[in-house]
C-alpha cells in the first residue's frame, strides 16, 4: 500500500487540452463566487437593513430590503447554476482528489442539497413577504442567511481536505462514515472568515454600483447606498487584508513561501494587492463626495478584478499544494476537438440569447418609464 | 438506494420543468390568441408554481445528483466526465438559458409584451428540451456504450443505441406530467372546465406515444437486459406490473374526471394522480438502473464501482495490496471482512436495510460463504464477479456469517420438510428452483429417495466450476435431501419451458444440473 493512499487518475484521457479547462474553471468559478457573494452578502445586507428598516426613522433601509428581497432568489440561482459547471471542470482536473475528500465529509456534502433548497425557498418566502411586513419574514431569512453560511464552512471544509491527502487514512480510519470535518487544519477558520467576509466586502462594492445606477431614479436614496456600501466596503476590506494575513500564516509555510518563490503566484498576489487598494481608494474617493462620482463604477471594476486575481491566486495554491502527488501536465490528453467547437459555438449563442433576453427586459422598462412621465 | 430517491424525485420534476415550459407557452398563445383573460391568468399562476417547483427543487436536486453519484460511483463518475464532459458543458449553457429563461417568464407578465413573453417562453423550452437531449445521449451510453467501446469516439457514445427511442419516452412522459401538473393549480371557477380538459388531452398524447417508445426501448437494450425482463426477477416483475398500472389509471382519471366530469377534479383527485405519476416515474427508473446490471457502464465498471479490467489483478494480488482506503492492514481481522463488504457490496446492499445481506445470507457458514462468492457472478445473474484472492474471499465469509448465529435444529418427522426447505433457500436458492423457472433441479433429483438424493451431495463441488463444496451439517443435510426428494417427486403443472436465468459476467457458463448428475454417476 502506498504511504499516502491517492486514488488513481482516471485511465481515459482528458478530452481538451488543460489549459482550456483550467481557463474555463477560473472564469465560471469567478463568476460563480460573484453570483455567491451576491447571495450571501446580499443576503446579510437585506437582513441587516431589514431589521434596522422596522423602525420608522430609517426609510431608506426599509425600501432597501424590500429591493433586495426580490433579487436574493435569482442570485442564489446563478449561484448555484455557475457552481455547477465549476464543479464539472474541476472533476476534470482534480477528480481524485475532491472524490476522495467529498467522500471523508460525505454526509455533510450530501446535506448541502437540502441545505441550499432551504435557503432557496426562505429567499422566495422572503421576496413575496417583505414588503407587506409579515413577522416571520426576518425570521425565515435569518435561517437561509444562517444556512448559507453553513453551506460556506462545507464547502470551505472540502476545498481544504481536497489539498491535504495526507489527512485522509487517519481520517477514514477514525471516522469512516462520512461525518468528518477538516479543523485539524489550522486554515479552515481563517479561510472561512476571509471568504464570509470578503463576500460582503463584494456585495458592497455590487450595491455601490447599483446605487450609482439608483441616483438617476431618485438622487438622495442613490446617495445614500452607494456611501453606505462604500463604507461598509472599505471597513470588510481593511478586514480582509487581517483575515488574509492570518490565512498566509495558517497555511504551510512551504505553500505560503510560493507567494515570494514563485514568480506568476508573486506577481498574481502583487496585482491582487494593487487593484484591492485602488478599488478601496476608488470607492471611497467617488462615494464620499457630495455628488458620488463615476469612480465607483471604476472601483466596482476593481473589484471584480480583484476577486479574478484572487481566484487566479487560490488555484495557484492549490497546485502548490498538490505538487507532490499531481502534475497536470502529464495528464493523457485527447481533444475532441469537434465538440470543443460545438461547446464554443453554442456557449456564445446562449450568452447572447440570455442578452437577447435581458434587452427585452430593459426595453419594456424604458418604455415603461417613457408612458409614466407625463407629456 | 440514495441515488434511487434523488434520481426519481429529480427526474419527476425535471421532465414536467420540460414539459410544463412546452404547457405554459402553448397554453398562453392559445388565451392570447382567444383573448382568453381567465385562461391567462391561470397560466401567470401556474408559471409562479412552475418557477418555484422547477427551479428550487428540480435545478437543486439535478446538482444533488452530481454530488450522490460523485460519493457512490467516483470511478463511474469520473469516467464518464472523462468522456461526456463537454456534453455537460453543452447541457450546462442550455440550463443556463433555461434558468434565465424561467426568472423572466414568471417575472415579466406585467412588464413584456405578449409578443416578447412568448418568446421567452420559447426559448424557455426549447432550452429544456436540448437539455434533455443531451443528458438522454449520457444516461443511454451507461446501458448501450454501442461503437463506443470499440471506437472511444464521443459521437459513438452520445448517438448509441438507445438514444432515440429513450430521447422519444422522455419527452412523452414530459407530456403526461405537463398535464398532471397542469391539474395543481387548476383554477376554481373560470376556466376550471377549458383547463381539465386541455390538461387531459396532453396526458392522452403523451400516453399513446409512451408505450411505443418503450417498446422500441427495449427491444433496443442488450439481450442480458431483456432476459431481466422475462419475470424471474420479482422486483423487476413488481416494477414493470406497478409502471403499467399507474400509468393506467392516471389516464382513466384523465378521461373521468378530465375530460368527462372536470367537476370531479378535486385535490384529492391531483393528489393521486401527483402519486400516479410519481409511481410511474419511480417505476420506469428502477427498471432503467436494473436492467443494467451488474453494470454501471456496460461492459466497463460494475455497479460496485470496480472496473472489469481490474478484476483479474484483484483476484490475484488481493484487495489489501491495491485498494488505497481500509481501516486496517491486517487482512485477517474482522474489521477487514467488514470493509470488504463496504467496499465491494455496500453500492447496493446494506446488512439490514436496503437489499439487506443478513437476511440473504442466514444460514451460511464462513466456508461456505467465502466458497459461495468465486460462484457470485451467477447468483441470478444481477451480481458482478467477487474481486479479491483467497484471504479477502475467508475474510469475507467470515464477516458474512458473522451477521447471522449459527442455525441449530433439532430435526424430527414433524419439520423436516420445513428445515430442508430452510436449508434449500439458505443454500441452493440462490441459483437454483425445485420446480419452478429458475435452474430447475427437478429434472435431476425426480423419483430420487432421499438417501439418493444425499448421496450426490458430497460431489457437488466437484460438478461444475460454478458449484461451491457443499458442507451443511448433517442433520441439516438430510432435512434438504428430504425436502428436495418431496418436491421433485409432486405432479407438475404444464407450464412454460425453463427460462435461462440472465447472467451479468460471461466469466462461466452454467451447466445444467441433468447434464452434471449424469456426469457424477
Amino acid at each position: 500500500m502506498q504511504a499516502i493512499p491517492i486514488p488513481h487518475v482516471d485511465p481515459l484521457p482528458i478530452p481538451g487540452p488543460v489549459w482550456l479547462f483550467t481557463a474555463l474553471l477560473l472564469v465560471v468559478f469567478t463568476l460563480h463566487v460573484a453570483a455567491m457573494n451576491s447571495a450571501l452578502g446580499g443576503g446579510i445586507w437585506t437582513l441587516w437593513n431589514y431589521l434596522r428598516g422596522r423602525h420608522s426613522e430609517h426609510p431608506y433601509s426599509r425600501r432597501l430590503a424590500n429591493e433586495l428581497a426580490s433579487m436574493l432568489p435569482t442570485f442564489l440561482a446563478f449561484t448555484v447554476t455557475l457552481g455547477v459547471a465549476a464543479l464539472l471542470f474541476v472533476q476534470v482536473l482534480f477528480g481524485n482528489f475532491i472524490y476522495s475528500s467529498s467522500i471523508l465529509i460525505g454526509m455533510l456534502w450530501l446535506a448541502v442539497i437540502p441545505l441550499v433548497m432551504v435557503a432557496y425557498y426562505g429567499f422566495y418566502y422572503f421576496s413575496y413577504t417583505a414588503e407587506k411586513g409579515k413577522g416571520s419574514s426576518g425570521c425565515v431569512l435569518a435561517i437561509s442567511v444562517c444556512v448559507l453560511l453553513g453551506i460556506a464552512f462545507i464547502f470551505v471544509n472540502n476545498m481544504t481536505l481536497m489539498l491535504s491527502p495526507e489527512r485522509w487514512l487517519p481520517m477514514y480510519r477514525a471516522h469512516p462514515n462520512g461525518w468528518n470535518l477538516n479543523l485539524g487544519d489550522h486554515s479552515v477558520i481563517p479561510r472561512y472568515l476571509h471568504i464570509v467576509n470578503g463576500a460582503i466586502a463584494l456585495f458592497s462594492a455590487i450595491l455601490a454600483h447599483l446605487g450609482m445606477r439608483k441616483m438617476k431614479v431618485d438622487a438622495e436614496y442613490g446617495r445614500w447606498i452607494v456611501q453606505r456600501s462604500a463604507l461598509v466596503f472599505a471597513g470588510c476590506t481593511g478586514l480582509q487584508f487581517l483575515l488574509g494575513m492570518w490565512l498566509l500564516l495558517a497555511i504551510p509555510r512551504e505553500i505560503a513561501m510560493v507567494l515570494l518563490r514563485d514568480p506568476l503566484a508573486g506577481a498574481v498576489f502583487g496585482l491582487a494587492l494593487v487593484s484591492v487598494i485602488a478599488a478601496m481608494l476608488l470607492i471611497l474617493l467617488g462615494s464620499l463626495a457630495e455628488k458620488p462620482s463615476s469612480l465607483v463604477h471604476a472601483g466596482f471594476g476593481m473589484s471584480l478584478v480583484t476577486l479574478f486575481l484572487m481566484v487566479c491566486l487560490r488555484y495557484l495554491l492549490r497546485l502548490a499544494y498538490l505538487k507532490p502527488y499531481l502534475d497536470l501536465g502529464t495528464l493523457a490528453v485527447r481533444p475532441q476537438v469537434g465538440v470543443i467547437a460545438l461547446f464554443l459555438v453554442l456557449f456564445v449563442g446562449g450568452l447572447a440569447t440570455v442578452g437577447y433576453m435581458l434587452r427585452l427586459v430593459t426595453k419594456s422598462q424604458k418604455s415603461r418609464v417613457r408612458a409614466s412621465v407625463p407629456h | 438506494m440514495l441515488i434511487a430517491l434523488v434520481a426519481v424525485l429529480h427526474v419527476f420534476v425535471s421532465h414536467f420543468a420540460v414539459g410544463g415550459g412546452f404547457f405554459l407557452v402553448v397554453t398562453e398563445k392559445i388565451a392570447r390568441s382567444r383573448k382568453d383573460a381567465a385562461l391567462l391568468e391561470y397560466c401567470r399562476r401556474h408559471s409562479r408554481f412552475f418557477a418555484l417547483l422547477t427551479l428550487v427543487f428540480g435545478a437543486i436536486s439535478g446538482v444533488g445528483i452530481w454530488f450522490t453519484i460523485g460519493l457512490v460511483s467516483p470511478e463511474a463518475t469520473s469516467s464518464l466526465i472523462h468522456t461526456f464532459v463537454w456534453a455537460w458543458a453543452i447541457e450546462w449553457v442550455f440550463f443556463f438559458v433555461e434558468i434565465a429563461a424561467a426568472i423572466i417568464y414568471s417575472k415579466t407578465w406585467d412588464t413584456l409584451s405578449a409578443r416578447d413573453h412568448q418568446m421567452v417562453g420559447w426559448i424557455y423550452f426549447v432550452s429544456a428540451w436540448m437539455s434533455l437531449f443531451v443528458i438522454n445521449g449520457i444516461l443511454t451510453f451507461m446501458l448501450t456504450p454501442g461503437r463506443w467501446l470499440e471506437t472511444h469516439n464521443f459521437w459513438d457514445g452520445m448517438f448509441n443505441p438507445t438514444f432515440l427511442p429513450s430521447l422519444v419516452a422522455r419527452t412523452a412522459v414530459s407530456v403526461i406530467l405537463a398535464g398532471i401538473f397542469g391539474y395543481i393549480t387548476l383554477p376554481k371557477r373560470e376556466a376550471r372546465e377549458k383547463v381539465a380538459r386541455w390538461a387531459a388531452l396532453w396526458m392522452m398524447a403523451g400516453g399513446l406515444v409512451l408505450p411505443l417508445s418503450l417498446w422500441w426501448y427495449f427491444a433496443k437494450i442488450p439481450q442480458f437486459s431483456q432476459l431481466y425482463l422475462n419475470g424471474v426477477m420479482i422486483g423487476v416483475r413488481h416494477a414493470v406490473r406497478g409502471g403499467v398500472f399507474f400509468m393506467l389509471l392516471s389516464l382513466a382519471i384523465a378521461l373521468v374526471c378530465g375530460v368527462w366530469k372536470p367537476r370531479w377534479m378535486r385535490a384529492p383527485v391531483v393528489a393521486v394522480l401527483v402519486i400516479c405519476g410519481l409511481g410511474t416515474i419511480g417505476a420506469g427508473e428502477y427498471l432503467r438502473e436494473f436492467v443494467r446490471k451488474p453494470w454501471v457502464i456496460n461492459q466497463v465498471i460494475y455497479a460496485n464501482d470496480l472496473r472489469a479490467s481490474q478484476i483479474e489483478t484483484l483476484q490475484s494480488v488481493g484487495v489489501s495490496h491495491s485498494a488505497n482506503f481500509l481501516l486496517t492492514d491486517d487482512a485477517t481481522s474482522a474489521a477487514y471482512g467488514a470493509n470488504l463488504f463496504q467496499l465491494q457490496c455496500g453500492s447496493c446492499h446494506a446488512v439490514g436495510g436496503y437489499r439487506g445481506m443478513k437476511r440473504r445470507v442466514d444460514g451460511w457458514d464462513a466456508a461456505f460463504a467465502a466458497d459461495i462468492l468465486q460462484h457470485i457472478h451467477m447468483l441470478r445473474g444481477t451480481m458482478p464477479p467477487y474481486a479479491g484472492n483467497e484471504d479477502d474471499r475467508k475474510a469475507l465469509g467470515n464477516y458474512l456469517a458473522s451477521l447471522n448465529p449459527a442455525w441449530q435444529f433439532n430435526v424430527t418427522d414433524g419439520n423436516r420438510l420445513e428445515i430442508g426447505e430452510k436449508v434449500f433457500a439458505a443454500r441452493c436458492g440462490h441459483c437454483h428452483t425445485v420446480n419452478g423457472n429458475f435452474r430447475p433441479l427437478r429434472g435431476a433429483f425426480e423419483k430420487q429417495t432421499p438417501s439418493e438424493v444425499q448421496e450426490i451431495f458430497p460431489a457437488l463441488g466437484a460438478m461444475s466450476s460454478n458449484m461451491p463444496n457443499f458442507n451443511a451439517p448433517d442433520d441439516q443435510a438430510q432435512a434438504l435431501a428430504f425436502y428436495i426428494s418431496h418436491e421433485a417427486s409432486l405432479p407438475m403443472p404444464q407450464k412454460a419451458a425453463p427460462t435461462e436465468p440472465p447472467t451479468g459476467s460471461s466469466h462461466s457458463q452454467l451447466v445444467r444440473p441433468t447434464q452434471s448428475r449424469q456426469e457424477v454417476r
